[in-house]
């Protein structure tokens, strides 16, 4: 068979009957649409960047201020992606390092659905509940939040010293026995820690980095934590085992080989999070105050890119100066994110390749 | 400290993120839920003497340890009298059980006590002109009374418009509005989705990588750029260009040289694109080979055989990503602030008046309708509530959604697996 269906001339036209010529010509028509459909696709890409330079393109000077107003926002970008990614990376690749390598498969079957649910909240209900929900608690609780960062890891891992041994046949299902015992820990630390620090550090403003951060992370745990997940989950069987029967622990298997050979999936899944952070929108709008600010004080407000274009662009007028900012921001943004998407996207292909290498019989 | 515990001190810990993931996941749902259950709940209303002799007779919108905030009756304007009380400062509290709430046409509330005269009465204190829409003693109702009054609450605001404020009356312009619009994209964005996943499947080359790192690259172009996009190309471009050739008798009022319906769903279908194309692909490739092989041995066309054999065979796989593209449609609100969604539309995108879909008419959206509610109003006690009842409805719309997605791929698996095998 054919791959190609260029090479591949299914009539040759002897008997010149009119049913094979009406056949031919349907055909002909169903792989230009085909071809049509396709170049759409292409286009819309292209048409992204065409378009944006070509209306900021008169180069005529941006009126003043237009380039510090621009540094404030990218500073304003990168403080609310930094955030979002100290939350969303360590929770995502951990949570997939522990689902590809130590869970029931039963468990996996379970867990990935429930973190899709996540993925498909929409954002501006996590904006919302950042807004009116976290943002008072956060206000209050700062120093609580920082000694829930310090204490959880540090109490897991004590835990996990003590009893793991024992609770060995758990540990497939882990996360769900675990889930309640944390639950609790955290009331008991808001509640013992959560009156005793109120004045040591106060947010400058209720909507803040920090807030941001939360929301923005969670949003973008699912999508880092699904990609980190495949490229684990591509790493042969074999390897492993090969692994174990030289000796090694699961931990040592994990560092020395599936870590190494995952990397590009997991150098993608930071890429794409960090793309996503940087550009989500309604979270930033909802949570950040909207402050545009040129520092990078986590306890401030901040105004990115996304929100000013959101807020900003159905009031400016279409050819004028204020206008042509906006779209030079929205270059920003793009080539940004398409730098990111295009580095996860070359180390996802290079994963595969590799997979497909390792799975094929030399 | 041996290695063994080392190591069960890693895996706890990262079995403890999967944990506080989860533990996200359901913090973030059981909110929702009771957050956006509580504005149907109806209120207690109160009588506090405080300490320095004052007296506060309302419903209570609000709770603090230290503070509670409450509403009493509104007289002059929605919003206009609240009160906030130290709990401190409150000597007793009382729920009189013939203590009635009167709510208005325009969304202001008054309180009294007595019976269904008094009641009555009650509008001849408020200044404006307005109708009373609904009297209720919630102190007497019971638990099961209490619920009535919730599915009615719900019912209300699921099933009525908004003619006044967004904060008063029901979502159901925000729903058609949500609704039509997405339907409206997956309308647009099947067609070309469905080609290039056919595309991308039937040849090889460069071009196809190509396409292929197009696709890849379009899923991770930031909503907001559509957005800008949308409005820029489609609606200053296209729009402005439409309305010179087609309705240069009503310019300058643009008709479709400003943000509407149509143009939000184009924007919308290019940020969907990749979901269908990704998912209709997989199903494509799923099919065997022996199928495809088999219907071009017996002198099918390759386009007869996509149409007729491969493409119904892939029926699960078009449907999810048809429902894919959907939900997440559903869920996009930036794109859609520069393209035509509005606070209040005059008129619904559809409705009985011929063409019956008016795609440069202006519309509403649930998802805005979330963001307006609660930065927008000037009365966040009434926004804030109000924008978790939208947020409960959207994220019941796209997880349903998402569910049927799962439930039909099943089933129809269930149903071509003998073609699978």
């Amino acid at each position: 068979m054919s791959a190609n269906p260029g090479t591949y001339t299914p009539f040759l036209n002897v008997s010149g009957g009119s049913v094979l010529a009406a056949r031919w010509r349907r055909e002909r028509v169903g792989r230009a649409l085909v071809l049509g459909g396709a170049t759409v696709v292409l286009a819309a890409l292209l048409v992204i960047p065409i378009f944006l330079i070509t209306s900021i393109l008169p180069w005529t000077p941006l009126p003043s201020g237009a380039w510090s107003g621009l540094g404030v926002l990218l500073a304003g970008t990168f403080k609310a992606g930094f955030c979002a990614l100290l939350v969303a990376l360590p929770l995502g690749i951990a949570a997939a390092i522990f689902s590809a390598e130590f869970s029931a498969p039963a468990f996996r079957s379970w867990f990935k659905p429930a973190l899709e649910i996540l993925e498909a909240i929409p954002t501006v209900v996590l904006g919302l509940i950042a807004f009116a929900t976290l943002s008072p608690w956060l206000g209050a609780n700062v120093g609580t939040l920082l000694a829930l960062m310090v204490a959880l890891p540090a109490l897991l891992i004590a835990a996990g010293m003590a009893f793991g041994a024992r609770l060995r046949r758990l540990s497939g299902w882990l996360p769900l026995w675990l889930l309640p015992a944390l639950i609790a820990v955290v009331a008991v630390i808001v509640a013992l820690v959560g009156p005793h620090q109120m004045d040591l550090i106060v947010p400058v403003s209720p909507w803040n980095a920090v807030l941001v951060g939360l929301a923005l992370g969670l949003a973008a745990v699912p999508l880092v934590f699904s990609i980190a997940e495949d490229a684990l989950m591509l790493i042969p069987a074999t390897h492993v085992q090969a692994a174990f029967a030289l000796g090694a622990t699961r931990w040592q298997a994990l560092k020395s080989i599936v870590l190494p050979a995952a990397r590009p999936g997991i150098v993608a899944a930071m890429a794409l999070g960090a793309s996503r952070c940087l550009g989500e929108t309604m979270i930033v709008l909802m949570a950040s105050g909207n402050t545009p600010l040129p520092d990078l004080n986590p306890l401030t407000g901040l105004r990115t890119i996304s929100a000013e274009l959101a807020v900003g662009l159905p009031e400016a007028a279409a050819p004028g100066g204020a206008y042509r900012t906006l779209l030079l921001a929205a270059l920003v943004l793009f080539a940004l994110t398409f730098v990111l998407n295009l580095l996860a996207e070359r180390a996802r292909a290079r994963m595969h390749r590799r997979a497909d290498r390792a799975n094929s019989p030399a | 400290m041996n290695r063994t515990s080392r190591e069960n001190g890693g895996t706890w810990l990262v079995g403890g993120a999967a944990a506080m993931c989860l533990a996200g996941v359901v913090m973030v749902l059981v909110l929702l839920a009771s957050a956006g259950i509580a504005p149907f709940w109806p209120s207690r209303i109160v009588d506090l003497r405080l300490g320095d002799g004052r007296e506060v007779f309302g419903e209570i919108v609000s709770e603090a340890s230290k503070w509670i905030v409450v509403r009493q009756s509104e007289l002059d304007r929605a919003g206009g009298n609240y009160v906030r009380i130290a709990r401190g400062s409150i000597a007793d509290r009382s729920e009189p059980a013939d203590a009635f709430a009167v709510a208005l046409t325009d969304g202001r509330r008054l309180f009294g006590r007595g019976d269904s005269a008094v009641a009555a009465s009650a509008l001849g204190d408020a200044s404006a002109p307005a109708r009373i829409e609904e009297t209720l003693w919630p102190n007497s109702l019971g638990y099961l009374g209490s619920l009535g009054v919730l599915v009615r609450h719900a019912g209300r605001f699921l099933f009525t418009s908004n003619a006044a404020s967004t904060l008063v009356g029901g979502a159901l312009p925000a729903l058609v509005g949500t609704v039509t619009l997405v339907l409206l994209m997956s309308l647009i964005v099947m067609p070309f989705g469905v080609a290039t996943a056919v595309y991308l499947h039937e040849r090889r080359g460069f071009a196809v990588g190509l396409v292929r790192s197009a696709i890849g690259n379009l899923a991770g172009v930031p909503s907001i750029v559509y957005g800008v996009l949308g409005l820029g190309l489609f609606v200053h471009g296209l729009g402005a260009g439409i309305d010179r050739w087609f309705f240069s008798d009503r310019l300058p009022v643009p008709t479709f040289g400003s943000g509407g319906l149509l143009w939000a769903a184009l924007s919308l279908a290019l940020l969907t694109l990749p979901v269908v194309v990704v998912s209709v692909e997989e199903g494509l490739a799923r099919i065997p080979p022996g199928l495809r092989t088999g219907s071009l041995a017996l002198g099918a066309t390759h386009g007869e055989t996509m149409w007729r054999l491969l493409l119904p065979a892939a029926r699960p796989a078009l449907l999810t990503g048809f429902i894919l593209a959907i939900a997440r449609a559903a869920g996009a609100v930036a794109p859609l602030m520069l393209v035509g969604v509005v606070k209040l539309a005059p008129a619904l995108p559809v409705d009985g008046e011929f063409p019956f879909l008016h795609p440069s008419r202006q519309f509403m959206h649930l998802g805005f309708s979330v963001y307006d509610a609660a930065l927008a109003s000037p009365d966040a006690l009434r926004g804030v509530p109000r924008a978790y009842a939208c947020a409960l409805l959207l994220v019941i719309v796209v997880i349903a959604l998402n569910l049927a997605a799962i439930v039909l791929r099943n089933r129809l698996r269930e149903r071509y697996r003998e073609i699978e095998a």
